[in-house]
This record gives structure tokens, sequence and C-alpha cells, in this order.
């Protein structure tokens, strides 16, 4: 079932499908679903990635329930109905946590989910379950190495440059509060709070990514920023 | 008009979609009622709620968790936005407006929103104050809206000793007014020892303990505006 799931969810537009084994880190409103599907989709700027990621959901969703399955959809981060009851559950939950278990990556120095092929440009979103499936194997280390450009680059000097490890998943990566007053200086096209150059930096994923390439365009980046600022 | 077979289908599946937390289906199988021209009220009593009832039944005898019940009540409310506008009149014999939140100190309300969705189906008006609702509000709100009912909600033993100080505040100014409470902490033995008028175990009950104070309270006051007269 487990490679059924996946080839079918690969197959309409998944870039990453990882299988995770939770159990004794979710809360108890949601630890019989222990299970987890964890999709991953290229944040490609020309596609509405998340309305793929939606739809992937609910293929899985539907392919779970029909096996006689107990499933729970936690949507992506940016694609949370206010309002809806299932809503107050989903602050218990944490797709990155669930991706790292899968196997899918590790969290880098900058907070986010990197994978190997895609480094941190992938959107998430999981399907808990009480399927029965064989977990894959999880992540146990971060692969930052010696790396530290987002640290270095880093506009509001947020980046604490902790590594992450799986046993010690409370260390403090990224100072939230640095980061959020930074953004919030800094509006984008559609007005939201942005900033995104820690994603840009990240060797992996770059394509023909190499970090000498990185730096050069994080200096034209940043430069452009300060201009934009003044 | 619809025969008899593609009605039952119809409500069946109504019932199937909340059932089995499926809104999609739930908005399919009201938009289908509406174009075949069933009733709407029917769709809504021997569908939706006949599957939410069907919930109830299998949250107490666990074989639904906190999950599976929120997303069946989506899926209610999913089909229930389709199909209200469509309700020509709610004749459930009685019709009451009811205030209805959890109390000061508390913020757990998933069970107080359930019990409101019943008073939402069943066509009561409801004024929801929320959750962590200072004491005198509950007051105040019954008498600026002069409902028949006032639904107390708590979920801690803590918090439970607030709704004694509100049910005093409230016969003081208004004897007629009916209130009810609930919660986990609470039972009957609690709901005589405040001074309540009811108390209900669930949201079915809640309802059906409503509905007949309601009635009982309608009378009342029938039977005083008739010696009046006189």
């Amino acid at each position: 079932m487990k490679a059924e799931l996946r080839r079918e969810l690969l197959g309409h537009g998944a870039t990453v499908v990882g299988f995770a084994g939770l159990r004794g880190y979710l809360e108890g409103e949601i630890a019989h679903l222990d299970r987890a599907v964890s999709i991953g989709v290229d944040r490609r700027l020309n596609e509405d990635t998340l309305s793929i990621l939606v739809k992937l959901q609910k293929r899985a969703v539907r392919i779970l329930k029909s096996r006689g399955y107990r499933t729970l959809a936690i949507p992506p981060d940016s694609d949370r109905k206010k309002g809806t009851f299932i809503s107050k559950l989903y602050s218990l939950f944490n797709h990155k946590m669930a991706a790292t278990s899968a196997g899918l990556g590790w969290i880098g120095k900058n907070g986010l989910l990197i994978n190997a092929e895609y480094g941190p440009r992938l959107s998430l979103a999981t399907v808990l379950t009480d399927a029965p499936f064989h977990p894959d194997e999880p992540m146990e280390f971060s692969l930052c190495g010696d790396c530290a450009l987002c640290m270095t680059y880093c506009p509001s000097n947020a980046i604490t440059g902790s590594e992450w490890s799986r046993s010690s998943p409370f260390v403090e990566l990224v100072r939230l509060n640095a980061c959020r007053s930074y953004k919030a200086t800094k509006r984008a096209t559609d007005g939201k709070p942005n900033c995104g150059l820690c994603i840009n930096i990240c060797p992996y994923g770059r394509k023909n990514g190499t970090a000498e390439q990185s730096k050069t365009t994080v200096q034209h980046m940043t430069a452009k920023s300060l201009r934009t600022q003044r | 008009m619809a025969t008899e077979e593609k009605k039952k289908e119809l409500l069946e599946k109504l019932r199937n979609a909340v059932i089995q937390y499926d809104e999609d289906t739930a908005k399919e199988a009201a938009q289908e009622t509406l174009n075949e021209g069933l009733d709407a009220n029917d769709a809504i009593f021997n569908g939706l709620v006949s599957g939410m009832v069907e919930v109830g039944r299998m949250f107490e005898a666990q074989e639904y968790f906190v999950p599976e019940l929120l997303m069946c009540a989506d899926a209610l409310y999913a089909g229930l936005d389709i199909l209200k506008p469509h309700v020509k009149q709610l004749d459930l014999g009685v019709k009451g407006s009811v205030v209805i939140g959890t109390v000061e100190g508390d913020v757990h309300d998933i069970g107080k929103n359930i019990v409101k969705m019943m008073f939402d189906v069943a066509g009561f008006t409801v004024y929801d104050l929320g959750r962590d609702v200072p004491l005198d509000k509950f007051v105040q709100e019954q008498l600026r809206t002069d409902s028949d009912l006032v639904c107390l909600s708590a979920m801690m033993t803590t918090t439970m000793t607030g709704m004694k100080k509100v049910i005093e505040d409230l016969r003081a100014k208004n004897p007629n007014v009916k209130i009810m409470i609930g919660g986990a902490p609470v039972s009957q033995d609690v709901a005589d020892k405040y001074g309540a008028d009811g108390y209900a175990k669930d949201a079915t009950n809640a309802l059906k303990d409503a509905i007949n104070m309601i009635e009982s309270l309608k009378k009342m006051k029938d039977e005083v505006e008739a010696k009046k007269a006189k």
C-alpha cells in the first residue's frame, strides 16, 4: 500500500513523499493517528503550489479511507481556514517534524526543512493516519556541516547557528522575534511581511548550486534590498 | 419531484458524508438535494443531523476520537451552509433564543461549539459569547437579548465554580430564565447544587432538554399573560 500511495502521489505532482512513524511525538488528542504521510512540493513561483498540495492531500485521504483507515489531513501552514472546528487542533502539529521523521530532510540552521536534493524549497502538507505501514528511516542529524551562509547573511541576525538533531528538537535555531520584526519592515509585492534570504542562500537544492555562487547572488540581493529600503 | 428512492439515497449520502467526515461529499449531496427539489428541513434533520447523532454514539463508544468528531462537525456545517438559506420554516413547535459561552478562566470551547451547532441546526437564535467570558457578561447579555435560555460551559473544576455565581446573579435579575450547564467536571449533582435547571451530558441531550425547558417556559408565560388579561 505504501508503494502504491507513493507512486500515486508522485504521479500527481508531489516532489517528495515520505512515511513517518510518530508514536510518542504527538499530543493526546491526535496520538491515535501515529503514522504520517508527509508530502512536499517544490516551490515554483509560476504554479499554485498550495492547490497542488491540497489536491494531493485529498487524494491520499481518499486512498487511505477506501482501505478503511482513519485520516486527519493537516493542511499546509498557509492554507488554514479559520473558524472550522478542526483548525483548533492544527496548532498541535508541526509539518517539519513529520518530514524529518519520514526522512525527507533535516532542520537547517535557518530553521527550515532542508531536503538534500531540493534544499529549503519545499512546501509541506501532512496526512495523519492509523494505517499500520512500515515507516521510512527518520533523519537524525543536520547535514548542514560547517556551512553557515544563512547565518552570515541573515539581515536581522536572527539565526543562532545552533545545530538541529532529532533528539534535541527544542534548541533555538532562529530568534523568531528578530526575524519577525525585520520582516515587518520589508513588505514584498503582495503586502505581506517577507524576506526569504535564508531560503535563497541555501546551497542545497540551488540550480548548479555551489556555495560560491550563492555568495555572489546574496551580495547582489542584499545590495538590491538596501536600495529599495532607501 | 424526486422519487422516494432518490430521496432515500440522498439522505443516506448526507448522513454518510457526516459520518465519514467528508466535506466535499456533504456539499455535493446538499446541492443535489436542492437540485432535486427536496425539502431542506428533511435533508438537515434526516440527513446531516442523523449522521451527527450516529457520530455522537461512535464518540461515546470510543470508536471516534476528538479529531474525527471535529471533522464530522465541519462536514455537517459545510452541508448546512448550502441548505440553510432554503429552509422555509423550521418549526419544532418552539422557537427560542439562547445565550451560550464558556465561563471566565476557561478557554476550552470545543464542547460549547458543538452544543452551539445543535442549537443552530434546530433554528434557535444563538448569542455566542465565546470563551473565557467574564461572569457579568452572561447576565448583561441575557437581559439585552431577553433570551429564554442561558448555557454555561466549563472544562475545569477550578472554573466550574464561576457558574454558581452566574446562576445566582441571573436568578436575582430574572427568575424566569432557564439555565443549563455542561462540561467535563459537571454532573447532575453539581447542577442541582448550583441551582441550574438542566445539565446535559452531551450536545444531543442539551438540545432535547433545551426544547423541553423552553416549552415549559413559554407555557408559564402564556399562563401569566392569560391571568393578566382577565
